[in-house]
């Protein structure tokens, strides 16, 4: 009854359009008043100023800097000419740079709108341009960047590893086989839909293209490399790779492409300091809500009633899966992935469910929850920039939301899938 | 009211300095310890200083938020609401906001009478009420930001746009505007 209470307070205030963070709060505190008295709201600035210290979630304005710096010095832009010299020679091969493109960029400012803006301004009007059907273009862009919430390094994933206390980089790692699954999936959909409709390629394949474009991004390359190659090889964690990734990127674009450009940093920086407080605020006052939660009990009185109805795996797992679509419907993923994880963890801990796998379910549920309105902010600004009505390109867009439907069945229902690199290397 | 937008513009300027300057401070810190710790020498203060930062951050971050009115929120449905209904919802979310900070600022400031004994772990030096402080003055000045946006959110409102596809419009003028730059 009092999960029923808050849920109904949460979502009524953010009806009234109370930042989300805020709701959270609020709900924390009059919970802490009236369930453990006034004397504990001592406790909700200690708990607000620790929720914040997630040691871990440094990673996240680390990433942000680092794409920062990537998107203002050239970097990027090297990384894209070479994804369009190897696969812009197949029919519809600009939908697939916009493949590869938007789930290597997607989220890397930290803001999945900033993100989507920037690269769909580059590839839409491109699109268009060579005779693509503008809700395709649109449909393609915001599906491909959504993928990209379980490609490494993910910003939905460090916030989730934090929250569920489990391993960061183990969960880069199981991103990667349904990360690559997802992403052939979209390629293949966008060679059928090509040549139903016979699109155009980009230019005949030519293998003094392809090597100039490699030599440029040499150094473009090198970044991932280290930083990735850091990571899971177990050098450094997620949030030292952060680090190196901002003084690779600092190196690579300052010094050896000289490309920076300040004036656009800075406003890069700062956008990604915002994208970074919103988020750290939501887990700050969700911390307060927790703190009431963990007292009155509530999150494993849930899991005792669920598995009272069923305790089968695949049962309780359809279960969330529906629930994690429709809340994704309606919260943006950041404050999904914060207001879910500590309340079905111990479920999901009681079924015999993996925290990692179940990390994987919950980010690529929430993706898939982004491209339905009416909260789908990515995919509204793809519309924007193609000009297009949200309605008839999430038609457009089904099938697209159907191959990252089958790939969440793949990672929810054969747990390998996800965590086959995991056991090799753990 | 052109006070007003001055002492706004102002605002916005010191958070945003201060704010890109403690990222920048975090970088650093996180830069030194992995150089330390490669060469067998691990800094003890490293974790716990971090986080501080990261907390300091995210505060002072979400006070350059509030007064850029950037907190993720949904105004679909108060944009959409009739006129006086879209006033009515309009004051009383702010006026929530600006109690739950009030709360927060006022137990904030209580609990230095409880933290004035303690320091740090790693650097005994430093009180524990210089770090604490983020909340209570950061409470505050969510306060004060919160008012110094309000005349635009209310012309926003008034007006009923919707901050969210605004958001969205921002997005895509900036891109296209760096495209531009790239271009030329």
């Amino acid at each position: 009854m009092i999960l029923v209470i808050v849920i109904v307070a949460l979502f009524a205030l953010v009806l009234i359009n109370v930042p989300i963070a805020v709701a959270i709060g609020v709900v924390g505190v009059v919970g802490v008043y009236i369930n453990m008295g006034p004397e504990h709201l001592l406790n909700v600035p200690l708990t607000l100023f620790n929720g914040a210290t997630n040691f871990p979630l440094i990673a996240i304005p680390l990433f942000i800097f680092a794409g920062a710096l990537m998107n203002t010095s050239g970097i990027s832009k090297r990384l894209i000419n070479l994804v369009t010299s190897m696969v812009g020679f197949v029919r519809g091969g600009l939908a697939m740079v916009n493949v590869g493109v938007s789930m290597f960029f997607a989220e890397i400012s930290g803001s999945a709108v900033a993100d989507v803006a920037a690269t769909g301004s580059i590839l839409i009007p491109e699109m268009k341009r060579k005779k693509y059907n503008p809700e395709f273009s649109a449909a393609i862009t915001s599906s491909s960047a959504s993928l990209a919430v379980i490609i490494p390094p993910s910003l939905s994933m460090i916030l989730y590893g934090a929250i569920a206390e489990v391993s960061i980089v183990q969960l880069f790692v199981a991103g990667i086989i349904p990360g690559i699954l997802g992403g052939f999936g979209l390629a293949c959909f966008c060679y059928y839909y090509a040549v139903k409709y016979d699109l155009p390629r980009e230019a005949a394949f030519s293998l003094s293209r392809l090597g100039k474009a490699f030599k440029d991004a040499t150094w473009a390359l090198l970044l991932p490399v280290i930083i990735l190659g850091g990571i899971f090889g177990g050098f450094v964690t997620a949030t030292e790779g952060a680090g190196i990734a901002v003084l690779a990127a600092l190196v690579i674009g300052g010094l050896v492409y000289r490309e920076l450009n300040f004036k656009m940093l800075y406003r890069a920086v700062t956008d990604g300091v915002i994208q970074t407080s919103v988020v750290m605020l939501l887990v700050a006052t969700s911390a307060v809500l927790g703190l009431f939660l963990t007292e009155m009990q509530l999150p494993q009185q849930l899991a005792q009633q669920i598995t009272m109805l069923t305790d089968n795996p695949i049962a309780v797992l359809a279960l969330i899966n529906i629930l994690l679509l429709l809340l994704g419907m309606f919260l943006h993923g950041a404050a999904a992935i914060i207001l879910v994880t500590p309340i079905v963890m111990p479920l999901v801990i009681q079924i015999g469910v993996d925290p990692i796998h179940f990390g994987l379910i919950l980010t690529l549920n929430l993706a898939i929850g982004q491209q339905t309105p009416p909260v789908a902010s990515v995919l509204a600004t793809a519309c924007s920039i193609a000009r297009t009505d949200m309605w008839k390109t999430t038609r457009v867009n089904l099938p697209m939301i159907g191959v990252l439907f089958i790939v969440l069945l793949l990672v929810t229902y054969v747990p390998i899938i996800p965590l086959y690199l995991v056991n090799l290397f753990y | 009211m052109v006070l007003i937008e001055r002492m706004r513009a102002i605002l916005e300027k010191l958070l945003e300095v201060f704010t890109v300057f403690l990222l920048l401070a975090l970088t650093c810190i996180v830069l030194v310890a992995v150089t330390f710790r490669t060469f067998g020498n691990s800094l003890i203060w490293y974790d716990e200083i971090a986080s501080i930062g990261l907390a300091w951050l995210s505060f002072y971050g979400a006070n350059l938020a509030a007064i850029k009115r950037a907190h993720m929120g949904f105004p679909g449905l108060v944009s959409n609401a009739p006129g006086p209904l879209r006033i009515g919802l309009f004051v009383f979310s702010e006026v929530i906001v600006i109690g739950f900070f009030a709360i927060i600022a006022y137990y904030g400031y209580q609990v230095f009478e409880i933290l004035a004994w303690d320091n740090l772990v790693s650097l005994p030096s430093i009180n524990l009420t210089f770090t604490q402080s983020v909340i209570p003055i950061s409470a505050a000045l969510f306060i004060l930001c919160e008012l110094l946006s309000l005349p635009i959110a209310w012309q926003k409102m008034r007006s009923g746009v919707d901050s969210e596809h605004e958001a969205i419009e921002e997005a895509i003028r900036i891109a296209e505007e760096d495209l531009k730059g790239a271009q030329s």
